[in-house]
Order: structure tokens, then sequence, then C-alpha cells
């Protein structure tokens, strides 16, 4: 050990034992004192019987993974979850899914007072690991089908997937018999940030629970160089980011649009809708070529500042009619000025009959003060209408309805969006489990690849 | 934590609608111009109107 690791908590201080491989001669250092069943030599990857005084040779493997590097050196200390911990064993294994390989690393943390926990790391992901206390209640036990799940201290785990996982590197000391090519039938159930996780081996299933972690909580705990490497995709027990309770935004929403309606009907019921002025005037061409424009009589709004609504009505069929509106405040001189068409087209051609504009136009003056009022209209037509009428209606105090669906599109698209996020969130941890989302199993019976 | 700005976000957003509906706000945009001369009560045709020169549509489908 260097000399500025941090000591492990407790008394008495812990002293590594060393001895030698009997097959290369190499040092090799015993952390656990009696906990390790094997120990890997460094030098010669002869996997040793930690219990034999002697340190019989089990297995020694081939030495093609051995550019394999743990990310946590041996020996490497920590504080994690209020403990003091030391790496002493690393292992890399495999899983085949679709003829494709899947590698993981895990890490045998120990502490003499504590015992063995472990980290594994897939892809950037870290998760703390530490064999179960209870046996969890599987409903049914190793069955992989979509609904399966388990229980584990009052929490549903849901089945995420079952594959075989093969040990394929070794390296430090293992708390049980570790040989290379080691076959395990792994079944993991998640409940983010957790993962249940039974490893079959022959007719012994062992049972642990795992913490996701974050590499750099992992870089601080062990005090590392650098960065962590970044998380790939997203993990099957990743927290997602998405933290709110999406069932409640969706409560808080609804009770949010019914209060929009209430609002929306007590302002409808409040407004005065007050007509103010309704009049029917005649354009006539001849008339117009001298001087066009007219006002109206003075009406009066009363109250706080308001909309006012002006309505055109002309029976154009064919044509169009423009008014140049100004609202005008006698007393003051403001003046709202504004020109609005009202214009009818129908006909039929090869694609059957159609109709564009309307004979009818609305315009909703926002905020209009209390005060005098008279409007200026100044009419022009289309050159080939002689004549028409046409009928202003003013009305004070009319609800704008659209105020409301701005409002109710601000209050959902929030939720929207929570929402879409949430979900890409869980179809990707999903994709990559047994029971992926319809439109990835639709994808790949499209493409034959099932089964 | 979410929940609790979307709160607060729900209750501006109604709060902005209730405030505008008594505001009398209003989703068309109209021109506003003060110090209209009080002759034009008299004589309408000395009021020039921002949209005197409006071209018209006259074409149909």
């Amino acid at each position: 050990m260097s000399a500025g690791t941090p000591p492990l908590s407790g008394l008495p201080k812990p002293q590594a034992k060393a001895l030698n491989c009997p097959k290369c001669g190499a040092a090799v250092v015993l952390r656990s004192f009696g906990q390790a069943e094997t120990v890997v030599c460094g030098s010669c990857r002869c996997i040793l019987d930690a219990k034999d005084p002697n340190l019989a040779i089990l297995q020694q493997f081939e030495a093609a993974t051995r550019e394999v590097k743990p990310l946590i050196p041996l020996g490497t200390r920590g504080k994690l979850r209020g403990t003091d911990y030391e790496v002493i064993g690393f292992q890399r294994r495999s899983a085949k899914v679709e003829e494709i390989t899947y590698y993981w690393h895990e890490y045998v943390l120990f502490n003499p007072y504590k015992g063995i926990r472990y980290l594994s790391e897939y892809n950037g992901h870290w998760n703390d690991i530490s064999i179960c206390k209870t046996l969890p209640n599987v409903d049914r036990a190793f069955l992989d089908s979509p609904g399966s799940s388990a229980d584990y201290l009052g929490e549903s785990y849901k089945h995420f997937q079952t594959c075989e996982a093969i040990t394929d590197f070794v390296l430090g000391e293992f708390p049980w018999q570790v040989r290379v090519g080691e076959h395990a039938a792994v079944t993991d159930f998640v409940h983010p940030p957790r993962v249940l996780s039974g490893e079959k081996l022959d007719k012994e299933v062992t049972w642990s629970i795992g913490e996701y972690l974050y590499g750099r909580e992992v870089w601080e705990i062990f005090k590392l160089p650098g960065v962590p490497p970044e998380p790939m995709g997203v993990y099957e027990n990743q927290p997602s980011p998405v933290t709110t309770n999406i069932t409640g935004t969706w409560v808080a929403f609804a009770a949010f649009a019914v209060f929009l309606l209430a609002l929306m009907a007590g302002f409808d019921m409040r407004a005065k809708k007050e007509p103010v002025l309704h009049e029917t005037y005649q354009y006539n061409r001849a008339e117009a070529k001298g001087e066009a424009s007219f006002i109206t009589d003075v009406f009066q709004l009363t109250g706080h500042p308001s909309t006012v609504e002006v309505k055109t009505f002309a029976p154009v069929s064919n044509h169009w009619i423009y008014l140049n509106y100004a609202l005008i405040n006698q007393d003051t001189g403001q003046a709202w000025d504004f020109g609005r068409e009202v214009s009818y087209y129908s006909g039929y051609d090869s694609d059957g009959s159609w109709t564009e504009g309307k004979q009818n136009d609305a315009v909703v003056i926002p905020s209009v003060p209390p005060g005098h009022y008279y409007l200026r209209i100044e009419p022009e037509a289309d050159p080939a209408l002689p004549g028409i009428p046409y009928t202003v209606d003013v009305t004070h105090d009319v609800p704008v309805f659209g105020i409301y669906g701005i409002a109710f599109v601000a209050l959902l698209l929030p939720a929207v969006i929570i929402s879409f996020r949430a979900y890409t969130f869980e179809r990707s941890r999903w994709s990559e489990s047994d029971h992926p989302p319809m439109d990835f199993s639709n994808m790949s019976s499209s493409s034959g690849d099932d089964e | 934590m979410f929940r609790k700005f979307y709160v607060l976000y729900g209750f501006l957003v109604l709060g902005t609608a209730a405030f505008g509906q008594y505001r009398g706000w209003s989703l068309d945009t109209i021109n506003q111009l003060k110090n209209v001369p009080k002759s034009v009560r008299d004589n309408p045709g000395s009021y020039r109107s921002v949209y005197g020169g409006y071209h018209h549509y006259t074409g149909g489908k």
C-alpha cells in the first residue's frame, strides 16, 4: 500500500499479508485476512487458493485479457456510505445478447469490520452493491416474463433482464472460488435507483441489491485522479433526470384547466357585452367620389379600461369592401386606427365548388379607457361594386377567449415537455431490457431478427 | 422541484390571464394615435388613416 492512503476505520489497524506465488514467485498480497477464498497473482494470472497456506494453484488463465486495467487500482481506499473500504479484487464479466458481447467490471471492496461489498461499472454507470440481508420475494423466480417482479424490503422491482454472465478476467482477492470462464445466470429487477440481482451458479442463488452511483461520486469517494468516463446511454437502474411525479403534474394541470374554465365562465358572466352602436350604412360609389369618410354618433364607455369589439357585416358576393376605422375619444383625442376588409368569393372549378372569405368581420380593440367616443369610418369598395349596405356593431366589454386559449397552451406545454422527457428516458432504459417498448419489438420483428 | 415550479407557474399563468381579461387585453394589434384634433369631428376628411394606402385583395380563387 502507498503511504498516502488513509487508514481504515476502527482498531486494530489492518495489516496486509504478503506471500509469494508458487508459480512465478511474484509477491501476492492478501488484504482481506481470512475472508478471501481465492487470490489472483497479478504477475502470472494464476488463481490461487487463499485458504491454503501454500497458495495452491486453482487455475491459470490466458493473458489475452491482460490489458484489462481497473479504473480503481487494487489497494485504493475510500469512504463509502461512512465506512472506509479498500479495493481488493477486480473482475471483468461479459454477456452475449443477440451476437453482441457486453462487458462490465466489478470491484470487490473490503472493510475488516463491515465485510465485503461491491462496485460495478458498465459504460460509465456505477452501482454500489451489497449482498441482500433477507431473501426477496420473487413471484415467478427467474421467469423473465414482462409481468414478473420481485419484492424486497417493501419495494417492488420490475424484471429487467436475464442473461448468462461469463467471468473473463480476474485480479486480486475474492470471497468466493472465482474462476475465469465461470458461467452464471444473472437476473436483474429494477426499481431505480436500485437494482435487485439474482445470480444463479449451479444450484445456489445469491441475491444482491445495488444502488446507482454517478462516476463523479466514485471519483470523490476514492479520490481518483482525472475525470470518470462519461456514461453512455441510459442504464437499467439509472435515476431519471425527470424526478418529478408525472401523474402529479397532470393532476395539477387538470386542476389548473378547471380553474381556467371557471375563470372563463366567471369573466364571461361578468362581462357587460354592452352594445353601444348599431348602425347600417350604405356605400354608393357615385357619392363616394367626393369625401367618403364620416363619423358616427358619440357613444359612452363606462367602467374600467376594457375591450371594444367592432363587428362589420356586408352582404358581399365575389366583391370586397374595405373600411378604414378610427375609434376616437372626443375628450382626449386618443384614437385607435385600424382597417378591416370584408370580402367573400365563391365559384366552381374542376375541384368542385369553393368559397373564400366571409361576409362579416370582427376586431377587438384592447384596453379602451372609459369616455365619450365616436367612430370615423372611411369606406372603400370593389370598383365593380356600384353600392352596398354594411352594418357596424360596437360592443363594449366583451370577453376575449383567445387569452384562455393561450393560457391553456401555456399550462399544457410544461406538462407535455416533462412527460415527453420522462417517456424518452424510460423508453431508452427499457429498450435495453428483455421487454423493450412496443415500437422496438415491432422494429426487431419487421427486420426478422426475432428468435 | 418541478411540481413546485409548475404550481407557481400555473398560478402565474392564471393570474396573468385573469388580469389580462380584466384589463381588456386583446389578441388584435391596433395602432394607437394621440392628440387627434377635435376638428375631425366636423371635418372627417381631415383625418388620414394609417391604412389609407391599403392594397386591396381583388381575386378569389
